[in-house]
């Protein structure tokens, strides 16, 4: 049980990064409180877990295997990587530092399954792509639709408003169906008497937990750091990054919601002007994602060798 | 729902804003009207008094609706927008009560033969506002097309701004009385500034419906 309390501290250390990704931009925006959003993507987060959490568990326990303290070492390594970028406001991928700590271990005992980290990896780059182009397409679609429906601005505001709660909602329930593979995805079948769906259930409130205690200060740097938003286009972003996570929930890779939702501002940034993203945001986003892999791969490494040799 | 309720609450007290603004523009062009007729102050000062009366309800309703809006039934942002477009449209019953004001408070004569100019002034400025109080409204019920009705507020504003120069000409064209006539050319600008009240509210609606243009 003990190599669990690591997945358990990874799926906190994802709650409070991640969360940003579903409702930053509706929460900065001042648009919904913060404590509405924790709730609201805490419950969906857990149902999404439940639910639909099996696939990527699956995947990510084949992609090598581990012993036990080599299981503790691999959460704990991508816990403290995903930590260290929270406190630095940083939304990042917990795909990557997870993939990262197993990768490091595996290089170091030459266990890597390379066609299961193969299919991740397509994954990772077809997750901001694929966000793109469902956020073009969604934005030209409501955009028309909004175009030519007369309404007062009132109306407006009400519709987007229900919209960002359903779409929040939507993204956390994606985001517990595929994320909660990172956090309790290596311990399947290496714990005696722990099912699947148990480690789907014990991930997703891991990460529930997390949105509720630390979560606020990624959602408000995300919310208003890469592009100012208003109500539409938040509307899009999330919708774009819950879909698209969703789909990868159900083909059961686990993929970062922070690519997808800067593909997603990618997509909408090609419609109406990359002038109005704020590069350096990006930059230092960009940077923290590839220090993510890096990091986590150096301390399970580090953590191998002084625990497991 | 609450929101929705909220929603209808704010709609029905922004046209009734919008009807107390029309109906203290309606007393003005009375009052001025009334004036022209019979230059009397005392016969003139129930019609002026109309205008100050007005004036205050549209201000009372105006603060209805701020405490409504604060309540925090709206994204920030709109209520900043809307609670801005009030505090313009706010200047136009303000500019109206503040040419009475000044007709009352520095007993203003208006020369007979520039009468007609003046009521013409008037009837220009009184139709901008309508022209603004049609786009405001249309922010409430197709705001898309707000902004087509602003092309309206800019038009009859020009009209009146030639009106209020040909108008000023004409005066200093004369034998110049004294400070009658400046004080009477003051007059001429404070009516015409009712117009560019007017026609900020229409910059202020375009800039509302930019924002929100996908």
């Amino acid at each position: 049980m003990l190599p669990l309390t690591g997945g358990l501290y990874l799926g906190w250390a994802l709650g409070a990064n991640d969360a940003s990704n579903v409702f930053g931009t509706a929460v900065a925006s001042r648009i919904i409180s913060f404590r509405k959003a924790c709730v609201l993507c805490s419950v969906a987060i857990i149902l999404g877990a439940m639910l639909q959490g099996e696939g990527g568990i699956h995947t990510l326990s084949g992609l090598t295997a581990q012993t036990q303290t080599s299981l503790l070492v691999v959460s704990v390594s991508a816990a403290i990587t995903v930590t260290l970028m929270t406190i630095m406001r940083l939304p990042i991928s917990t795909s990557q530092a997870i993939v990262g700590s197993i990768a490091g271990i595996s290089l170091a005992t030459d266990s890597m399954h390379w066609g299961g980290l193969a299919k991740v990896v397509i994954c990772w780059i077809a997750t901001p792509i694929g966000a793109m182009v469902i956020a073009y397409v969604l934005y030209k679609l409501l955009a028309a639709f909004i175009r030519h429906v007369p309404m007062s601005i009132l109306t407006r505001d009400k519709i987007l408003w229900g919209g960002l709660l359903i779409v929040g909602t939507y993204g956390s329930y994606a985001l517990g169906a595929n994320n909660v593979a990172n956090a309790t995805g290596i311990f399947s079948g290496q714990i005696e008497g722990i099912s699947d769906s148990q480690l789907a259930l014990f991930g997703g409130i891991a990460i529930a937990v997390g949105v509720l205690t630390y979560s606020k200060r990624v959602m408000m740097a995300v919310g208003s750091g890469v592009m100012p938003m208003d109500a539409f286009t938040a509307f899009v972003a999330v919708s774009s990054m819950a879909v698209t996570v969703h789909i990868f929930a159900v083909i059961g890779v686990p993929v970062s919601t922070s690519q997808a939702i800067i593909g997603s501002i990618m997509g909408i940034g090609a419609i109406r002007g990359v002038y109005a993203i704020k590069f350096r945001s990006l930059r230092n986003i960009g940077f923290g994602w590839l220090l993510t892999p890096a990091i986590s791969l150096i301390l399970a490494s580090a953590g191998y060798a002084i625990f497991c040799i | 729902m609450l929101f929705v309720n909220k929603k209808k609450k704010i709609q029905s007290q922004i046209s009734e804003y919008c009807q107390s603004v029309l109906e203290c523009l309606d007393a003005f062009q009375q009052a001025v009207k009334h004036y022209c007729q019979a230059p009397d102050r005392e016969a003139a000062k129930a019609a002026f008094a109309e205008v100050h009366k007005s004036e205050s309800k549209a201000d009372d309703i105006r603060r209805e609706i701020e405490v409504v809006m604060y309540s925090k039934a709206l994204f920030p942002e709109s209520r900043g927008d809307i609670l801005g477009l009030l505090e313009t449209m706010d200047k136009v019953p303000n500019q109206a009560e503040s040419a009475i004001r000044m007709i009352w408070n520095q007993h203003v004569t208006i020369p007979e033969k520039y009468h007609p100019q003046i009521l013409q002034l008037v009837d220009v400025c009184s139709r901008t506002v309508d022209a603004m109080v049609d786009a405001a409204e249309k922010l409430f019920s197709d705001f898309t097309n707000a902004a087509v009705a602003v092309g309206k507020i800019d038009e009859l504003e020009s009209e009146a701004d030639k009106i209020e120069a040909g108008l000023i000409e004409e005066v200093f064209s004369e034998p110049v009385d004294g400070i009658a006539t400046i004080v009477f050319r003051d007059l001429i600008k404070q009516i015409a500034h009712i117009s560019d009240r007017a026609e900020n509210v229409g910059d202020k609606i375009r800039i509302i419906v930019a924002k929100r243009t996908i």
